[in-house]
Protein backbone atom coordinates (compact mmCIF):
# COMPACT_ATOMS: atom_id res chain seq x y z
CA UNK A 1 0.00 0.00 0.00
CA UNK A 2 1.30 3.46 -1.13
CA UNK A 3 2.39 5.67 2.32
CA UNK A 4 -0.38 8.26 1.49
CA UNK A 5 -3.20 5.50 1.12
CA UNK A 6 -1.60 4.03 4.72
CA UNK A 7 -1.90 6.79 5.95
CA UNK A 8 -5.61 7.47 4.81
CA UNK A 9 -6.69 3.91 5.57
CA UNK A 10 -5.58 4.24 9.26
CA UNK A 11 -7.21 7.43 9.71
CA UNK A 12 -10.47 5.83 8.66
CA UNK A 13 -10.40 2.65 9.71
CA UNK A 14 -13.11 0.33 7.50
CA UNK A 15 -15.10 -3.27 8.62
CA UNK A 16 -15.89 -5.15 6.37
CA UNK A 17 -19.72 -6.59 6.20
CA UNK A 18 -22.04 -9.02 4.22
CA UNK A 19 -24.66 -7.57 3.20
CA UNK A 20 -28.41 -8.84 1.95
CA UNK A 21 -31.84 -8.30 2.28
CA UNK A 22 -34.53 -10.16 3.76
CA UNK A 23 -38.23 -8.95 3.90
CA UNK A 24 -38.12 -5.26 3.89
CA UNK A 25 -34.97 -5.24 6.19
CA UNK A 26 -31.47 -4.51 4.44
CA UNK A 27 -28.92 -6.22 7.02
CA UNK A 28 -25.55 -6.71 7.51
CA UNK A 29 -23.06 -8.93 9.60
CA UNK A 30 -19.42 -8.86 9.86
CA UNK A 31 -17.70 -10.57 7.16
CA UNK A 32 -15.59 -12.69 9.35
CA UNK A 33 -18.71 -14.31 10.65
CA UNK A 34 -19.86 -15.35 7.12
CA UNK A 35 -18.27 -18.90 5.63
CA UNK A 36 -20.22 -18.91 2.33
CA UNK A 37 -23.61 -18.68 0.50
CA UNK A 38 -25.82 -21.36 -0.99
CA UNK A 39 -28.87 -21.76 -2.15
CA UNK A 40 -31.76 -22.79 0.61
CA UNK A 41 -31.96 -26.57 -0.52
CA UNK A 42 -34.63 -28.71 1.11
CA UNK A 43 -35.62 -28.23 4.95
CA UNK A 44 -36.43 -30.68 7.07
CA UNK A 45 -38.89 -29.15 9.91
CA UNK A 46 -37.61 -29.80 13.49
CA UNK A 47 -40.59 -30.64 16.33
CA UNK A 48 -41.00 -28.31 18.94
CA UNK A 49 -38.03 -25.52 18.10
CA UNK A 50 -38.50 -21.64 18.45
CA UNK A 51 -40.09 -20.29 15.63
CA UNK A 52 -37.80 -18.71 14.27
CA UNK A 53 -36.07 -22.38 13.55
CA UNK A 54 -37.06 -22.92 10.29
CA UNK A 55 -35.75 -26.56 10.28
CA UNK A 56 -32.54 -28.45 9.46
CA UNK A 57 -30.56 -28.89 6.11
CA UNK A 58 -27.47 -30.98 5.08
CA UNK A 59 -24.45 -29.08 3.99
CA UNK A 60 -21.36 -30.58 3.08
CA UNK A 61 -21.80 -33.56 5.60
CA UNK A 62 -22.76 -31.37 8.21
CA UNK A 63 -26.38 -30.60 9.66
CA UNK A 64 -27.57 -26.81 9.61
CA UNK A 65 -30.03 -25.30 11.75
CA UNK A 66 -31.96 -22.51 9.35
CA UNK A 67 -32.93 -19.43 11.11
CA UNK A 68 -35.69 -16.70 9.79
CA UNK A 69 -33.97 -13.54 10.93
CA UNK A 70 -37.54 -11.71 10.08
CA UNK A 71 -39.39 -13.83 12.75
CA UNK A 72 -36.38 -13.64 15.01
CA UNK A 73 -36.65 -9.78 15.13
CA UNK A 74 -40.11 -10.39 15.37
CA UNK A 75 -40.38 -8.25 11.92
CA UNK A 76 -42.53 -10.56 9.87
CA UNK A 77 -41.88 -14.20 8.40
CA UNK A 78 -38.79 -15.47 5.69
CA UNK A 79 -40.21 -17.68 2.23
CA UNK A 80 -38.16 -19.81 0.87
CA UNK A 81 -38.49 -19.48 -2.99
CA UNK A 82 -36.41 -20.58 -5.58
CA UNK A 83 -34.49 -17.52 -5.50
CA UNK A 84 -33.89 -17.59 -1.99
CA UNK A 85 -30.27 -18.25 -0.24
CA UNK A 86 -28.87 -19.19 2.57
CA UNK A 87 -25.41 -18.29 4.16
CA UNK A 88 -23.73 -20.25 6.46
CA UNK A 89 -22.73 -18.01 9.90
CA UNK A 90 -20.60 -18.74 12.42
CA UNK A 91 -19.28 -18.02 16.19
CA UNK A 92 -17.13 -19.86 18.09
CA UNK A 93 -18.75 -23.25 17.66
CA UNK A 94 -22.36 -22.69 16.68
CA UNK A 95 -22.86 -22.65 12.95
CA UNK A 96 -26.01 -21.64 11.29
CA UNK A 97 -28.12 -21.08 7.86
CA UNK A 98 -29.66 -17.65 8.04
CA UNK A 99 -32.47 -16.79 5.20
CA UNK A 100 -31.39 -14.41 2.37
CA UNK A 101 -33.81 -13.35 -0.24
CA UNK A 102 -31.12 -11.26 -1.66
CA UNK A 103 -27.61 -11.13 -1.35
CA UNK A 104 -26.18 -7.00 -1.61
CA UNK A 105 -22.31 -8.35 -0.79
CA UNK A 106 -19.48 -7.32 0.55
CA UNK A 107 -19.33 -3.60 1.47
CA UNK A 108 -16.41 -2.32 3.07
CA UNK A 109 -18.02 0.39 5.77
CA UNK A 110 -15.99 3.45 7.36
CA UNK A 111 -16.53 2.63 11.43
CA UNK A 112 -17.04 6.40 11.74
CA UNK A 113 -20.10 6.48 9.12
CA UNK A 114 -21.38 3.75 11.74
CA UNK A 115 -24.55 5.12 13.48
CA UNK A 116 -25.49 3.76 17.21
CA UNK A 117 -28.61 1.74 16.90
CA UNK A 118 -31.63 4.05 17.77
CA UNK A 119 -32.31 4.82 21.54
CA UNK A 120 -36.32 3.76 22.02
CA UNK A 121 -35.95 1.26 19.48
CA UNK A 122 -37.56 -2.12 19.28
CA UNK A 123 -36.44 -5.19 21.16
CA UNK A 124 -34.22 -6.11 18.22
CA UNK A 125 -32.05 -2.96 18.54
CA UNK A 126 -29.95 -5.09 21.20
CA UNK A 127 -28.56 -6.90 18.16
CA UNK A 128 -27.68 -4.26 16.69
CA UNK A 129 -23.71 -3.01 16.02
CA UNK A 130 -25.46 -0.32 14.35
CA UNK A 131 -27.00 1.91 11.35
CA UNK A 132 -25.21 2.67 8.53
CA UNK A 133 -27.41 5.47 6.06
CA UNK A 134 -27.43 5.11 2.16
CA UNK A 135 -29.09 7.53 0.25
CA UNK A 136 -32.10 7.27 1.26
CA UNK A 137 -34.13 5.74 4.18
CA UNK A 138 -34.91 2.64 2.21
CA UNK A 139 -31.04 2.14 1.41
CA UNK A 140 -29.61 2.23 4.94
CA UNK A 141 -28.51 -0.99 6.29
CA UNK A 142 -28.78 -2.42 9.95
CA UNK A 143 -25.72 -4.24 10.73
CA UNK A 144 -26.40 -7.21 13.03
CA UNK A 145 -24.50 -8.28 16.20
CA UNK A 146 -23.99 -11.85 14.66
CA UNK A 147 -22.41 -13.00 17.88
CA UNK A 148 -24.81 -11.92 20.24
CA UNK A 149 -27.58 -12.98 17.76
CA UNK A 150 -27.00 -16.66 17.44
CA UNK A 151 -26.11 -16.80 21.12
CA UNK A 152 -29.09 -15.53 21.69
CA UNK A 153 -30.96 -18.05 19.93
CA UNK A 154 -29.53 -21.00 20.96
CA UNK A 155 -30.45 -19.61 24.71
CA UNK A 156 -33.57 -18.75 23.41
CA UNK A 157 -33.92 -22.78 21.60
CA UNK A 158 -32.76 -24.52 24.86
CA UNK A 159 -34.41 -23.04 27.45
CA UNK A 160 -37.58 -23.94 26.29
CA UNK B 1 -7.29 -52.47 6.03
CA UNK B 2 -7.49 -49.55 8.83
CA UNK B 3 -9.75 -48.21 11.72
CA UNK B 4 -10.77 -45.76 9.07
CA UNK B 5 -11.89 -48.16 6.31
CA UNK B 6 -13.70 -49.90 9.37
CA UNK B 7 -15.64 -47.33 10.57
CA UNK B 8 -17.06 -46.34 7.24
CA UNK B 9 -18.78 -49.83 6.99
CA UNK B 10 -19.94 -49.67 10.29
CA UNK B 11 -23.81 -49.32 9.61
CA UNK B 12 -27.04 -48.69 11.47
CA UNK B 13 -30.47 -50.48 10.40
CA UNK B 14 -32.85 -47.53 10.33
CA UNK B 15 -36.38 -47.69 9.38
CA UNK B 16 -38.04 -45.37 7.66
CA UNK B 17 -41.82 -44.65 7.89
CA UNK B 18 -43.94 -41.69 6.77
CA UNK B 19 -46.00 -39.59 9.26
CA UNK B 20 -48.18 -37.07 6.65
CA UNK B 21 -45.92 -35.82 4.27
CA UNK B 22 -43.01 -36.07 5.80
CA UNK B 23 -40.23 -38.91 5.73
CA UNK B 24 -38.71 -39.97 9.54
CA UNK B 25 -36.47 -42.79 10.48
CA UNK B 26 -35.74 -44.47 13.85
CA UNK B 27 -33.00 -47.47 14.65
CA UNK B 28 -35.24 -50.86 13.68
CA UNK B 29 -33.86 -52.09 16.80
CA UNK B 30 -36.22 -50.20 18.67
CA UNK B 31 -38.97 -51.59 16.69
CA UNK B 32 -40.73 -55.20 17.55
CA UNK B 33 -43.12 -54.92 14.81
CA UNK B 34 -45.86 -53.12 12.85
CA UNK B 35 -49.46 -53.43 13.58
CA UNK B 36 -52.82 -52.41 12.68
CA UNK B 37 -53.07 -48.84 15.05
CA UNK B 38 -55.86 -48.30 17.36
CA UNK B 39 -57.33 -44.65 18.47
CA UNK B 40 -55.21 -44.41 21.49
CA UNK B 41 -51.83 -45.03 20.34
CA UNK B 42 -49.71 -42.12 20.30
CA UNK B 43 -49.81 -39.61 17.45
CA UNK B 44 -47.32 -36.60 17.73
CA UNK B 45 -48.64 -33.30 15.85
CA UNK B 46 -45.42 -31.68 16.05
CA UNK B 47 -44.42 -34.51 14.10
CA UNK B 48 -47.58 -33.67 11.62
CA UNK B 49 -50.59 -35.30 11.51
CA UNK B 50 -51.07 -38.85 10.24
CA UNK B 51 -53.08 -38.66 6.84
CA UNK B 52 -54.77 -42.04 7.78
CA UNK B 53 -52.27 -43.87 10.51
CA UNK B 54 -53.09 -46.93 10.03
CA UNK B 55 -50.34 -48.58 10.94
CA UNK B 56 -48.51 -48.43 14.26
CA UNK B 57 -44.77 -48.84 15.18
CA UNK B 58 -44.60 -51.31 18.24
CA UNK B 59 -41.58 -50.70 20.33
CA UNK B 60 -40.77 -52.11 23.90
CA UNK B 61 -40.79 -49.39 27.05
CA UNK B 62 -39.70 -49.90 30.89
CA UNK B 63 -43.88 -49.67 31.32
CA UNK B 64 -44.72 -51.81 28.19
CA UNK B 65 -45.11 -52.02 24.38
CA UNK B 66 -45.65 -48.44 23.45
CA UNK B 67 -47.33 -47.54 19.33
CA UNK B 68 -46.72 -44.64 17.19
CA UNK B 69 -49.12 -43.85 14.59
CA UNK B 70 -47.76 -43.84 11.45
CA UNK B 71 -49.27 -43.71 7.83
CA UNK B 72 -46.08 -45.41 5.72
CA UNK B 73 -43.55 -47.96 6.76
CA UNK B 74 -40.71 -48.24 3.78
CA UNK B 75 -38.16 -50.41 4.42
CA UNK B 76 -35.01 -51.04 7.08
CA UNK B 77 -31.69 -50.32 5.31
CA UNK B 78 -28.22 -50.43 6.47
CA UNK B 79 -27.04 -46.54 6.88
CA UNK B 80 -23.67 -46.23 7.28
CA UNK B 81 -22.33 -44.40 10.75
CA UNK B 82 -20.90 -41.22 8.62
CA UNK B 83 -24.19 -40.79 6.78
CA UNK B 84 -25.54 -39.94 10.77
CA UNK B 85 -25.56 -36.82 12.70
CA UNK B 86 -26.41 -35.42 15.89
CA UNK B 87 -28.36 -32.34 16.42
CA UNK B 88 -27.04 -29.26 16.12
CA UNK B 89 -27.21 -27.90 19.66
CA UNK B 90 -28.41 -24.95 18.37
CA UNK B 91 -31.73 -25.72 17.40
CA UNK B 92 -33.03 -27.10 20.18
CA UNK B 93 -35.32 -29.72 19.14
CA UNK B 94 -37.50 -31.90 21.06
CA UNK B 95 -35.62 -34.43 23.31
CA UNK B 96 -36.94 -37.37 20.38
CA UNK B 97 -35.43 -35.69 18.00
CA UNK B 98 -31.86 -37.49 18.51
CA UNK B 99 -30.35 -37.08 14.70
CA UNK B 100 -30.49 -36.55 10.81
CA UNK B 101 -29.58 -39.09 8.34
CA UNK B 102 -28.19 -37.05 5.53
CA UNK B 103 -29.42 -38.87 2.38
CA UNK B 104 -28.04 -36.57 -0.78
CA UNK B 105 -30.04 -33.35 -0.85
CA UNK B 106 -31.80 -34.18 1.89
CA UNK B 107 -32.12 -34.69 5.83
CA UNK B 108 -34.48 -37.34 7.08
CA UNK B 109 -35.22 -36.55 11.27
CA UNK B 110 -34.45 -39.57 13.17
CA UNK B 111 -36.55 -40.11 16.09
CA UNK B 112 -36.72 -41.89 19.56
CA UNK B 113 -39.47 -44.13 19.81
CA UNK B 114 -38.76 -44.30 23.38
CA UNK B 115 -38.55 -40.85 24.07
CA UNK B 116 -41.90 -40.22 22.43
CA UNK B 117 -44.04 -42.20 24.86
CA UNK B 118 -42.35 -40.44 27.48
CA UNK B 119 -43.25 -37.23 25.93
CA UNK B 120 -46.49 -38.32 26.04
CA UNK B 121 -45.92 -39.37 29.80
CA UNK B 122 -47.80 -42.91 28.24
CA UNK B 123 -46.98 -45.94 25.87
Amino acid sequence: MAPDRAVAAQARPEQEFFCFRVGDLRLGVPSENVLEVLRAGLLTPLPRTPSFIMGVTGHRGEVLPVVDLLRFLSKGEARIGPRTRLFVGITGSYVAGVVADTVLGLRRIPVAEILPPPLGGDASAEHLLGVVQGHGTQDAINLLNFSKLLQTARQRAVAR
Amino acid sequence: MNDEHVHEREGVDILFFDIGASTFGTDASQVLRIDRSLPEDITLPELGLPHRGHRALVFDTPEGEGHLKVDAVHAVRSIPLSALRRMPPTAGAAPYAVGVCLEEDRAVLLIDLVETARTQGRH
